[in-house]
């Protein structure tokens, strides 16, 4: 069941389209990674699906509400993470994320174990009453992504969750994340960073110019790469031309390349279920297998296959939009 | 919070004594004799609602400051309102520009003495409502310019006619005497209404502007009050859709 329905949005700022007839649909419960460089307009998207701005066409159903006839019902449902705290009459982390969840209705008992709780799993507890401008960003990004896990919304807009923060700290949040989703919450992720949105996302969404390019499983996108999969194979001996034949003919197998008379490199798809088949042949035709090395595509060969460019090519191209 | 501000509250209290101090009794002197110490007390009464006036417009400065670091965003993603979120801003604007005059009504009733507490009382919740009515109006106007040089420009021009074209400073007969064109715009001035209540709430009821007291200047500061309010919900919604900012 779709809880976020976007129907011909659009958001124009004067010349620039920043978001071009999105017509998007995320299911409930599922983590939604919405996918592009910066200026793709991920971000308008997510404004506009909070209500912060008025679409300039279209509109978008969140729940069961209209973003522009029930705004106020569609802010009940909804919490959003930005890219760092934006509060300026609060300081510290703790009167931050107290402060966000009076806003948010919680009763003052309830405020004050779910902030201590929060700040603990964050590991922001004994900084609770440092100044938040003189945190590094990545506490700080840890501060506003309480803010989320301390709401606990039915839809959640996560902004760049990881950005500035180090390893331990994104697996750690990658954890929180997916916490919130097994909790029921869906969560809509707007990130450039593909490999994050890879092993978190349950669908992808991929956003270039303000249009989105295409929205399926990570797999389903890979696999929609043709030869996007690669195996090269280390042969004990030259590979006879019919078994290189035999080899072209599976339907999956895109190209076989000779790197060396006995190195062979072969783009192909769905490379787990062929890779059995292959090795079959090369037994069958008496050439044992010296090694094997398989890898398969990632999203970023996804954007490179349907823009053409590269996250960073495209970023550059973006600035200049 | 308000702690930050404490250089700012230091700062306008000295300015208010030097007003007071200086400005009051040496322009009370030019008066005739008689009436040179009620003048003083007067203008003492009126300092007090121009600073209150002054400090409740600072909240249109934080729509600028808020609009700079994003704020804006994340105050327009809660589950408010629209109107909640004005209303608080209003009313958290008007309460701050009260603690930062608090002291200074505390110097001035020092000045001037209370004659009737009930009366006192009555003026100074009425004046929450012009604190409220004011950070309303600056709230409308940052809102509406998106350009904090117009908006300083255009307090500075605002401020001048509001300020100047009310009582804060002389009573209504002179204003009368002046022009009646000007008379009839003191007469609508919502800081006309505040100046008179505060001193028919501290006992100088000499020079008030209206009769009778203080119905009048309490139903023109509700009007002014609710008038910013619905201005300030409409043009909020309108004109905050992200950038645009200077």
């Amino acid at each position: 069941m779709s809880i976020i329905r976007t129907i011909d949005l659009t958001k124009r700022f004067e010349d620039l389209v920043a978001v071009d007839h999105l017509n998007l649909n995320i299911e409930d419960g599922e983590i939604f990674g919405l996918l592009g460089p910066n200026g793709a307009g991920k971000t308008t998207t997510v404004l506009m699906l909070t209500t912060v701005i008025k679409p300039t066409k279209g509109t978008a159903i969140v729940g069961e509400h209209d973003i522009r006839k029930s705004p106020d019902d569609v802010r009940k449902l909804i919490g959003i993470c930005f890219q760092e705290p934006k509060l300026l009459w609060v300081s510290t982390p703790w009167d931050v994320l107290n402060w966000h969840a009076k806003v948010c209705g919680l009763s003052t008992q309830e405020r004050k174990k779910r902030v201590k709780q929060v700040l603990e799993d964050v590991s922001m507890w004994d900084y609770r009453k440092k100044k938040v401008h003189g945190l590094s960003g990545g506490m700080r990004k840890r501060v506003e992504v309480a803010k989320i896990l301390i709401q606990r919304p039915k839809v959640a807009f996560i902004d760049e969750p990881t950005a500035q923060i180090d390893v331990v700290g994104k697996h750690k949040i990658w954890n929180m994340i997916r916490e919130l989703r097994d909790e029921g919450s869906t969560i809509i992720l707007a990130t450039n960073e593909l490999y994050e949105a890879d092993i978190l996302s349950d669908r992808v969404g991929i956003m270039h110019k303000g249009k989105l390019l295409v929205c399926d499983t990570p797999k389903t996108l890979k696999d929609s790469i043709p030869g996007g999969d690669i195996v090269e194979i280390q042969l004990e001996k030259e590979a006879p031309k019919n078994a290189l034949e035999e080899l072209k003919k599976f339907p999956e197998v895109v190209d076989v390349a000779t790197v060396s008379p006995k190195n062979l490199r072969i783009y192909l798809n769905k490379v787990q279920e062929v890779v059995p088949q292959i090795m079959k042949l090369f037994l069958k035709n008496n050439l044992p297998i010296m090694s094997i090395n398989m890898s398969e595509p990632s999203l970023d060969d996804v954007f490179v296959h349907y823009t053409g460019l590269t996250i960073e090519e495209a970023e550059q191209k973006g600035s200049s939009r | 919070m308000f702690l930050q501000f404490k250089f700012l509250i230091i700062l306008r209290a000295i300015w208010f004594a030097a007003q007071i101090a200086f400005f009051g009794l040496i322009a009370s002197r030019m008066v005739v004799p008689a009436l040179a110490d009620i003048y003083f007390e007067y203008y003492v009464a009126g300092v007090v609602i121009m600073m209150l006036y002054s400090t409740s417009v600072f909240i249109g400065y934080d729509i600028f400051e808020e609009a700079e670091h994003g704020v804006f965003e994340y105050l327009l993603s809660l589950p408010v309102s629209r109107r909640e979120l004005v209303l608080g801003r209003s009313i958290g604007g008007g309460i701050r520009s009260f603690i930062f005059v608090g002291p200074l009504i505390a110097i001035a009733l020092f000045v001037i003495g209370l004659e009737n507490p009930l009366n006192f009382l009555i003026a100074f919740l009425a004046l929450f409502l012009f604190a409220f009515g004011v950070s309303g109006m600056s709230i409308t106007i940052a809102v509406g310019l998106k350009s904090s040089d117009h908006f300083d420009i255009l307090m500075g021009v605002l401020n001048a006619f509001i300020i100047r074209l009310s009582t804060t400073m002389y009573p209504q007969t002179f204003v009368q005497d002046a022009s009646q064109a000007y008379a009839v715009l003191t007469n609508f001035n919502p800081v006309t209404f505040a100046s008179d209540l505060f001193r028919w709430g501290v006992g100088i009821e000499k020079y008030l502007t209206m009769t009778p007291m203080p119905l009048a200047a309490i139903i023109g500061l509700v009007i002014f009050f609710f008038t910013f309010t619905f201005i300030g919900v409409t043009i909020y919604e309108r004109r905050l859709e992200g950038g645009g900012w200077q």
